[in-house]
Order: C-alpha cells, then structure tokens, then sequence
C-alpha cells in the first residue's frame, strides 16, 4: 500500500468519470460530482482524465507511505516524500479532488471503478483506509483550458418538459429569485431553499429523468439531480441545468446562494 | 402529417418522446443504436434518449420505432424464491376483503414481465398482477423499506432491491439478491415468478 487515509470527515469517495450505458436497468451514471474538476486534479499530475481519484465533500488527510506526486483541482502538482501528510478540505467550495500519479487502484465493476452508493458498489472512504496506485502511464499534456465563467454568474437553464404540470409563473419566479444550497443535498440530489414553485394539479406520473434535471415535489422546493439520481421520478421537472454550467452548481458550498438565467 | 419535433428537450444532452407501443427491449435495443446515443429509458408512457453531446434527431427515427423489428432475445425466465412475511400482508388482505393466504396464492400464482426499470438499480416494475390484488399505494410511504421487500402498488409488483424509502404494501421477502457487481438480477422483458 502506498497511501494511507489520516482521517476522512464527510462525504469522500474514490470517483472516475462514471457508468454509462447502464440506465436502461436503472443504474444512473454516477462518476464525479463536478466532472471538470476531476479532470483538472488528474491532468495535473498526467493522468488520464477517468483516473479514479478521490472526491471530498468534507476533508481528507492522507499519509504518502512512499514518495506520491499528489494534485488537486486546485493546488498545484506537488511531491509528497514518504510518511509526509497534505490536508484536502473542500472549502470555500462544495468539493474537491485529489488525484495521484498513476490513479488510485480501484476494481473495475460494471464499467466504472468509482462509488455508486445507491447502487452498493465502493463505498465511504474511511479513516485507517489504505490505497494501492493503478500505475497509468503518463499521458501528454492536455492543452490549456478554456475561459471559465466567472463563478458566480447565473447558471443557464433549459425549460422543462412538463410544461402542463406547471403555471407559466413557475419556472420565471425560479429565474427571478435567489436560492440557497440546503446542507441536506447530496450526490443523487441538490436541494434549494427559496421561493416555492407553484403546480398545476397535474398528475404525478413516473418518467425519465437526467442529471441537471430541475424536479419540484409538491412543497416547492426544487431539487437539482446529481450523479446518483433516479433513472425515473414522479416529480415534475421544471427546468434541466445547461450542463456546461452545471459543474459550477455543483461547486457551490452548501449554504452558498445560486441564481438561474435563461 | 407527421409532427414535426415529436420530441421534448430534456435539457441539453436528453430528448423524450410518447413511448411508442413496442416491447421496452425492443425499443432500447433501436434507440440505442441512433448515432450519438449512450443511455435509454423506457417508462410507462414515455422513451429518454441520453446523448454524449447535443442531440441531433431526425423525427423519422422515432416514427421507424413504430415497425422496428423485435429484440429476438426473448428475455429470460426467472423464479424468485419468496416468503410472505411482509409488514403489509394483514392490512392489504383486510383492504382486499381476502384471507392473507387468498393474497399470497393470488401473487404466487401469476408470471409476471419486466415491463420498466427505475427508482433504485435493479428496481423492475413487473406487469401482471392479478387484478383481485391491485391497491392504491400506502397514503404515507415509509422511510425505511428493507432490501429484498416484495412489494405491490397499483398494477404493479416489484422487489426493493435496496434499503430505500417507498411507498409500497410490502407482503414477503424475496430470498435472492436483486442487483450486485454483475448488475440487475432482472432484465426489461424477463418472465417472473415468485415461488414460496
């Protein structure tokens, strides 16, 4: 082994870039919360961009038990001599990634090497957990990325299909309000606190669902869908998140607001 | 004259459209094979077509679903063993004016098909519940199913194949695992059985 876990606090998994190609039996894609930033923590030490690396809704201390070239989405590759320590948190963000030279050894299940714990597969990395290295030969450097918007513009939204299950006024008061990222959101689901969306009395019927998916259950509060969300759901979906915006949704920390443009 | 965007925008990577009335392994089996496609669900009423980029769809390809030739894997049949000990038997036996035997010979004795998949991995809606045994859903859904819950609601049956929130009568326990690192036990179109 040659990384051992000092101590894991919160939500910290090992993630790839997912298992698509499996919804059809209900299994939802998974792979990384913010997809961008797993790349990015992975490009900086020459992974692949599906290495599996780990992804911290909390924080996370790890111990190299060998030299390790360690990088996150955020801070620059360094190396990391044997028995030295690096604390990742997360904050001011929701998440953050630590990727190691070489990726993580994780098994290959049903396509992917990441958790998927609505499905039972990987689980919660734990303090005392120790890793092994895949030992993916470096890739070349990718080339540099692209402008990013500014992180705190409005994210774009697509309306939804389930235009009769709402009254026009619904889906302009989500754009015109703020909301705020409730403490409960996880990896299937983003809870927002503000405004409550009004309904028709349409029936709820059970249809398809797809991440960024905007659902709004009968107390009005919207539910942004993540990477572990349902395949199918009976709440309404108001609006689906444009997903070249929805990694910085995804980025918001808990208790941070968002606001929705067209 | 046909519609001419027989589709709805789900968002920027998924269309969804009427299911057309074709078997659901039939219909994944055509969708799938639409350039750009990497992911299809069927529903009851409706078909989601997830693309790696922006879709692009010709309306034609849906109308073709229409006579797309059958899926010639039939599906497969599946016994589950089952122990009617659920938390519900008593109080869905009392609302169906039935003995709970009447309720587990009635569920044992129909061979159901794997008509959607959702909720949870590995969750089958089974088609074919004998009609003496349809109810409306529980009017409070619990937090807390127990994994391997074999459960009725509506026309439907179906096993939890996880802990889960639901809001189904639970009237057995099913003696197999649903879904593991293989994947799901059950696949669209298979023939079920329960065997007490």
């Amino acid at each position: 082994m040659t990384l051992a876990v000092v101590r894991a606090l919160g939500l910290v998994t090992v993630q790839d870039l997912g298992r698509p190609g499996r919804m059809h039996e209900a299994v939802p894609p998974g792979g990384a919360l913010v997809a961008d930033r797993l790349i990015a923590a992975n490009r900086a030490v020459r992974n692949p961009d599906d290495a599996p690396a780990l992804e911290i809704l909390g924080q996370l201390a790890i111990r190299a038990e060998r030299p390790l070239r360690v990088a996150t989405d955020t801070l620059a590759p360094r190396e990391l001599p044997a028995g030295g320590e690096l604390l990742v948190a997360s904050e001011p963000r929701r998440v953050a990634y630590l990727a190691v030279r070489g990726g993580l050894a994780a098994p290959l299940v049903l396509g992917g090497r990441g958790a998927l714990l609505c499905a039972g597969l990987g689980g919660l990395v734990r303090t005392g957990q120790r890793f092994d290295l895949a030992g993916l030969a470096e890739v070349a450097a990718p080339p540099p990325p692209g402008p990013a918007a500014a992180p705190e513009a409005p994210i774009r939204l697509i309306g939804g299909p389930d235009l009769g299950s709402f009254p026009p006024t619904a889906l302009e008061l989500l754009l015109s309000s703020e909301y705020r990222i409730l403490p409960s959101s996880d990896r299937v689901g983003t809870r927002l606190d503000g405004p409550a969306l009004p309904r028709t009395g349409a029936p709820e019927v059970s249809r398809p669902m797809v991440l960024g998916a905007i659902e709004v259950p009968r107390d009005g509060k919207p539910i942004v869908l993540g990477p572990e969300h349902p395949t199918t759901g009976g709440y309404p979906v108001v609006a689906v998140v444009a997903r070249a915006d929805l990694g910085r949704l995804f980025s918001i920390r808990l208790g941070g607001t968002v606001r929705f443009t067209r | 004259m046909a519609d001419p965007q027989p589709w709805r925008a789900l968002g920027d990577r998924a269309i969804r459209f009427a299911r057309p009335p074709r078997s659901a392994r039939t219909l994944v089996r055509a969708v799938r094979a639409w350039p750009g496609v990497v992911d299809v669900v069927v529903a009851r009423h409706d078909v989601a077509a997830y693309f790696a980029a922006e879709p692009r769809v010709d309306p034609a390809w849906i109308a073709a679903l229409d006579t797309a030739p059958d899926d010639p894997d039939p599906g497969r049949d599946v016994a589950i063993p089952a122990v009617y000990n659920g938390p519900d038997l008593a109080s869905v036996a009392q609302a169906l004016g039935r003995h709970p035997d009447d309720v587990c010979a009635l569920h044992a004795g129909a061979t159901y098909t794997v008509e959607t998949m959702g909720f949870a991995p590995g969750f089958a809606y089974l088609a074919g519940l004998p009609p003496a045994l349809e109810l409306p859903r529980r009017t409070t859904p619990r937090t807390r199913v127990p994994a391997g819950s074999i459960a009725i609601a509506g026309q439907h049956s179906a096993v939890y194949p996880f802990e889960s929130p639901g809001g189904w009568h639970l009237i057995g326990t099913a003696g197999v695992k649903m879904f593991g690192p293989d994947g799901s036990l059950l696949q669209l179109g298979d023939r079920v059985r329960f065997v007490p």
